[in-house]
């Protein structure tokens, strides 16, 4: 027989139920398109901040970088002049504002002299010869007070034009600068590392945002091991010299978990899909079950029959998947603002000029989308081979082969969920790990659902049947009948909801602990600081403005914080160490320690002889324990190994913070300069009233004054922001789920159309059949639900127990609020009871003498 | 006598300076560069230079050594300016060119400004001749006066340095230097003894370069340093000896146009006399007559010459295949000395030593033959394009 006829038949099924089609075509879209959009969001963000490397460091192959205190530029003359390295230059860097702090941009102070073979956007196009203009200009820069280079783009944002002042400000000063040129970019690439830039010459740069014999750093381009063996060997204490992409890569880390988190929720989503898809494949079989049985009939091999369902599967594959690739980058357009938002907000500053698609994205989509449609298709394609001429008129046949496969299914997810627990046992720090454990115990679960489903059926037929009498009776049966359909979508529906409720558990957990914890941490009534602009950079405050704060009337106390990167020469791996000095503990008193090897009333007198306490995660990370109490700094006076004696609950950074008296830190390094002030007020105060008068005093000097309750609410906003991703892939779970327990209720209503039309013949109303239908979508909806109850919880503990302590080093308390039960069970009940809702109209308005037409 | 004397020595290096400098700034940029992942034209706005402020040269100059081996910021322009000619034991020849300029930006550098403010900006040339060899090395660098980067210093010592190429003193004196530069490839290392005094040009030192008053600069030539040290090529280092001169101009000049380039010679004669001699070529293809030359006695003792007691014919020619400039080969020079005549036929060492850089010019070693033998440095400028274009 030609396998052409078949695919013509095939063809015309696909016609005559195109809603069928665009479903299967909409669950590989929406898997393949979530997969691709968070990837393109994450790609962006991290090639956003590649370039932006790039554009500061150039073609640097190392850097030399020093801790608080910077690189001295003695370093610099001795690299040049004594030892004759010629490919060196110096950098002072900073964040800085215009547009009355509307406009964030870096800026980069350079010695025009030393950039030849440094930073190329500020030579001359690579294809001409000679740009003797670019040298005018950066002889401007060089002869010139405060004269600066920037894009057309960034020009264009500032409103100026060559020639015009503007202003820039910082937390600490405020001076006009005149634009003397436009940086050209080559290419969209250069456009886009260049669009948050401010060129100045060095001079100009160290006046404004740097400290005097200090450069922020000298970028390298190294030819050979002997050339860093030979700086090595010059290095003065507190700086070190490293490869610059090693470098990179440890700044994005910073971000890896959070991009990680989002894509294993966007793999959860097309988990969902693939549910989906082997439901309406299944249902496009039992459809054509007597088709196909005549075909077999008359010649048909079981192969012919096989590969006409898979091509089926196949051809609705590639078409959603290439739609999904589209609508990922869609998506990604959508993703990457709140992607980068909270990356700002949290790790370092990023902005993304132009979405990035890279060709593993587009594979990755592929792959994804072929394997959801092609093994979601093969088991529906194998049940069409097993139909013979003699069995397509029976149904029952299907149905015992699905009552076996449900204990097969039971048997490895009870196997799944065993490996999970075993998993959950090791002490693998790899956050893949984690996920691992946290698919195997889903998917167990999961495909425990079917069997559950078998006998929550059986037991709820009796209560059923009492309240709604025989209609309710048969509603349980008719799910147990069906149980290869309902089985599957009853699991789609419990892995959605599931998902829907471990997330908001797991949101919820960290909320309160987050809320305990800024009860206790903000201990002062009102905080001082410069803008935040990352991890990265700190900005440099006058310590003499404590004073001024202090004489401010109801002030009672002044504390500063010195928040600065240190280097951990232990850990290259990792990021730079956040390290705070405090001129006292704050929150000594409420502070939550997880261990202390001094008396707690002590920890203070410890940390004003050289002991540090450290947060959490900082301590996960480098498995500093009771025993491993130690951590090396480099400091000015060279690298010095502190005592940890403490280390505590803190959720400000997942990277973690090293915590210091700043009487040991300035005798550590020579930095004169703070980074905020926390206010104690006297008793009688009135706050809005002193916030008025602080503010005056810190005027002009670009900072920001927060009273407690305003610090309090900036955290949270920033912590929503940083979930509304989380929430809103959970939302896109819960739309699929819902379009998959529609095309799971489509299917199982069509296989009982000869059931449901013997019914009206023998006498059932229209109104019944309608109830019976409802009956049976809602139980399969509750049962839905209440499975996915113990499988959420499951779900938040393996988030916060194994993800989070993996991604962030956090641990927190788990916390369920009543609400999101309620509303999961809701959910699953609302989408089932809707999605039955057509096929129960359907049904009511059957013919009978259409409906048993074959019998 | 009181002629005004324009000395060719002087003119160019104050163009190097004035153009070279400023738009030599965008050419090191653009050597040794590949395409790259980032890169941008700029577009900019012209900068703004004024000689405004900077004292000029009019009155005779006050020489106190060694003070004036040291720099003079008041100016705007000034240079350190060593070429010579070695030899090994064994008869290796090689020549060798050091020179450092200084550009004045402003003329007060202000107090509250950062330790990266610079008012200075430093240029370095450095090229070596190997005669045997066959080759020709040159690098140049530049740097601003600050953070110890670059700089000149009479005292403690006189030091002039760019990075790490330097001439220092090893006395108090300085009548014993030390000029130590590697480059890619080649380097020397060399110490220079002054076996005569500072020869004055002009009035006293006060060289005129036109006819109004401050467009003059103050000069003044070490014409005889015995020098010893090595040189090397690649890995090969040679122990070598021989003589070297040193120029040293400083002023702050506003050029007047016509001239297309200039011809200069600076000799030692094996009879003790060292010879400097010049010529200005003028776009008509004439020469410049307010020019001369100065003829340094074994004794130390000078003579000047003027424009009309000296005539330079070219025997030959050479054509570069970098730039496609083609420059004189081989001059009969003749000198009038009232009761004497000297006959001299100077013949480069290399053909090819042209220095292409942020400019192009001819500076070479030079072999002299006829009333007296020796050898001397020759520079050529104005051959690959008319300076006078540029200013």
């Amino acid at each position: 027989m030609s396998s052409a006829v078949l695919y013509r038949l095939a063809l015309r099924a696909l016609q005559r139920r195109i809603l069928q089609g665009a479903l299967f075509v909409f669950s590989i879209v929406a898997g393949v398109a979530l997969v691709v959009g968070v990837d393109v969001a994450a790609d962006s963000a991290r090639r956003a901040f590649s370039l932006s490397i790039a554009s500061l460091q150039g073609n640097a192959t190392h850097e030399i970088v020093g801790g608080p205190s910077g690189v001295p530029t003695s370093l610099y003359r001795t690299l040049r002049v004594d030892l004759g390295i010629r490919s060196a230059a110096p950098a002072i860097q900073g964040t800085v504002r215009a547009s009355q702090g509307e406009v964030v941009l870096t800026l980069l102070g350079i010695d025009p002299f030393a950039e030849s073979q440094m930073r190329a956007y500020l030579g001359s196009s690579p294809a001409g010869g000679a740009n003797a203009v670019s040298g005018q200009a950066l002889l401007r820069l060089l002869t010139e007070p405060n004269t600066v280079l920037v894009t057309e783009a960034v020009a264009t944002r500032l409103g100026v034009q060559p020639g015009d002042r503007f202003e820039l400000t910082t937390a600490q000063k405020r001076d006009t600068f005149t634009l003397v040129g436009i940086l050209r970019p080559w290419n969209d690439l250069s456009a886009q590392a260049l669009s948050a830039l401010v060129i100045t010459d060095i001079a100009a740069a160290q006046d404004f945002i740097g400290s005097p014999g200090t450069l922020s750093r000298i970028d390298l381009l190294l030819a050979n091991d002997l050339q860093v063996a030979r700086i090595r060997e010059a290095l003065p204490a507190g700086v070190v010299l490293r490869a610059v992409a090693s470098n990179r890569e440890t700044l994005q880390q910073l971000s890896g978990s959070f991009i990680l988190n989002l894509q294993a929720l966007s793999l959860l989503a097309l988990v969902v899909g693939v549910f989906l898809v082997y439901n309406i494949m299944s249902f496009s079989v039992v459809q054509r079950r007597i088709q196909l049985g005549m075909l077999r009939a008359i010649g048909a091999t079981r192969r012919q029959v096989f590969f006409t369902i898979l091509v089926e599967a196949l051809v609705f594959g590639v078409a959603g998947t290439l739609l999904g690739l589209a609508c990922g980058y869609l998506l990604g357009g959508f993703l990457v603002d709140a992607v980068t938002r909270t990356i700002t907000d949290v790790y370092y500053r990023v902005e993304v000029q132009a979405l990035t698609i890279s060709s593993l994205t587009i594979a990755k989509g592929v792959v994804a989308g072929f394997i959801a449609s092609l093994g979601a298709g093969l088991i529906p394609a194998v049940n069409a081979t097993r139909i013979s001429a003699a069995s397509a008129l029976r149904s029952a046949d299907a149905e015992q082969a699905t009552r076996a496969r449900v204990d097969v299914a039971a048997a490895v997810g009870v196997m799944l969920l065993a490996a999970g627990l075993i998993l959950t046992q090791f002490q693998e720090q790899s956050l893949v790990f984690g996920f691992g454990v946290l698919f195997f115990v889903l998917m167990g679960c999961i495909l425990l659902t079917p069997v559950a489903l078998l006998f929550s059926m059986h037991a709820v037929q009796y209560v059923s049947g009492r309240i709604f009498g025989t209609l309710g009776a048969m509603a349980p049966r008719a799910i147990v009948r069906s149980l290869s359909r309902t089985g599957v979508a009853v699991a789609a529906l419990a892995l959605a909801v599931s998902v829907i409720v471990g997330v908001s558990v797991m949101i919820a957990s960290f909320r309160s602990t987050v809320t305990t914890w800024l009860d206790d941490a903000l201990t002062a009534d009102v905080f001082i600081s410069a803008p935040a602009s990352g991890l990265l950079e700190s900005e440099i405050v006058d310590p003499k403005l404590a004073e001024r704060l202090a004489a401010v009337p109801g002030v009672a106390q002044v504390l500063t914080a010195r928040d600065v990167a240190a280097l951990a020469p232990d850990y290259p791996e990792l990021p730079p160490v956040n390290l705070v000095a405090v001129s006292q503990d704050l929150a000594e008193r409420s502070r939550r320690y997880l261990w202390l090897s001094v008396p707690r009333a002590e920890v203070w007198d410890a940390m004003q002889n050289g002991a540090i306490v450290v947060t959490e995660s900082f301590a996960y990370r480098r498995h500093i324990t009771p025993e491993a109490n130690s951590l090396t700094l480099l400091t000015d006076r060279g690298p010095q190994s502190l005592p940890v004696v403490g280390v505590y609950q803190h959720y400000g950074s997942d990277q973690g913070i090293v915590l210091m008296a700043d009487s040991v830190y300035r005798g550590k390094f020579n930095d004169p300069w703070v980074s905020s002030f926390a206010l104690f007020l006297t008793s009688e105060t009135d706050t809005e009233a002193l916030l008025e008068r602080v503010r005056q005093v810190v005027a002009n000097q670009g900072l920001t004054v927060q009273s407690t309750r305003e610090l309090r609410a900036e955290v949270f906003t920033i912590f929503d922001r940083a979930f509304s991703i989380t929430a809103a892939l959970r939302s896109l779970a819960a739309v699929v789920a819902f379009i998959g327990i529609l095309s799971a209720l489509m299917a199982l209503q069509l296989d009982q159309r000869r059931t449901f039309g013997t019914m009206r013949a023998l006498g059932l109303t229209g109104a019944q059949l309608w109830r019976l239908t409802l009956l049976e979508t809602g139980l399969m909806g509750l049962a839905a639900g209440l499975f996915a109850l113990p499988i959420g919880l499951v779900l938040a503990k393996i988030l916060i127990d194994v993800i989070n302590v993996r991604a962030f080093g956090w641990t927190f308390t788990f916390h369920v609020p009543p609400s999101a039960m309620l509303q999961a069970v809701i959910i699953a009940l609302a989408a089932a009871l809707l999605a039955g809702a057509y096929p129960a109209w359907r049904v009511a308005r059957l013919a009978p003498a259409e409906a048993i037409r074959y019998e | 006598m009181n002629r005004p004397r324009l000395s060719n020595k002087l003119l160019f290096p104050l163009l190097l300076v004035a153009v070279v400098v400023v738009p030599a700034l965008g050419l090191i940029w653009v050597s040794g560069r590949t395409a790259e992942l980032i890169g941008a034209e700029t577009e900019i706005l012209p900068p703004q230079f004024s000689s405004d402020g900077f004292a000029r040269a009019v009155e005779p100059w006050q020489w106190d050594f060694p003070r004036d081996h040291g720099p003079h910021p008041s100016f705007q322009t000034e240079w350190w300016y060593y070429t010579g000619n070695l030899t090994t034991v064994s008869g290796r020849r090689f020549g060798f060119q050091f020179t450092i300029f200084r550009r004045g930006l402003t003329p007060e550098q202000s107090a509250s400004a950062g330790e990266w403010h610079a008012n200075q900006i430093y240029m370095a040339h450095f090229s070596l001749s190997d005669i045997a060899g066959g080759t020709f090395h040159q690098d140049e660098r530049f740097s601003r006066g600050a953070v110890g980067l670059a700089g000149a210093e009479a005292l403690p010592r006189y030091r002039v340095w760019v990075e790490d190429w330097s001439v220092h003193a090893l006395d108090d004196s300085a009548r014993h230097v030390r000029i130590q530069a590697r480059s890619e490839g080649f380097a020397i290392d060399l110490e220079l003894t002054s076996v005569k005094p500072p020869a004055f040009h002009g009035v006293n030192g006060l060289s005129a370069k036109g006819r109004e008053p401050g467009n003059a600069s103050y000069y003044y030539s070490l014409s005889r340093l015995k020098t010893a040290g090595t040189v090397a090529i690649g890995d090969k280092e040679f122990t070598v000896s021989g003589t070297s001169w040193m120029d040293r101009e400083f002023g702050t000049s506003a050029l007047s146009a016509g001239a297309v380039g200039w011809d200069w010679f600076a000799v030692q004669l094996s009879d003790g006399r060292d010879l400097m001699v010049g010529q200005i070529r003028q776009q008509d293809g004439g020469v410049e007559p307010v020019f001369g030359g100065l003829l340094v006695l074994p004794d130390g003792s000078t003579r000047y010459l003027d424009a009309g007691s000296f005539s330079i014919v070219p025997l030959g020619s050479w054509q570069s295949k970098r730039s496609g400039a083609t420059y004189p080969a081989g001059w009969e020079i003749s000198v009038s000395l009232g009761d004497a005549e000297l006959q001299l036929t100077l013949e480069p060492l290399l053909a090819d030593q042209e220095i292409v850089g942020s400019v192009t010019y001819w500076e070479g070693a030079v072999r002299v033959s006829g009333d007296a033998a020796g050898y001397g440095y020759a520079e050529l400028t104005g051959y690959a394009r008319p300076l006078r274009g540029l200013f």
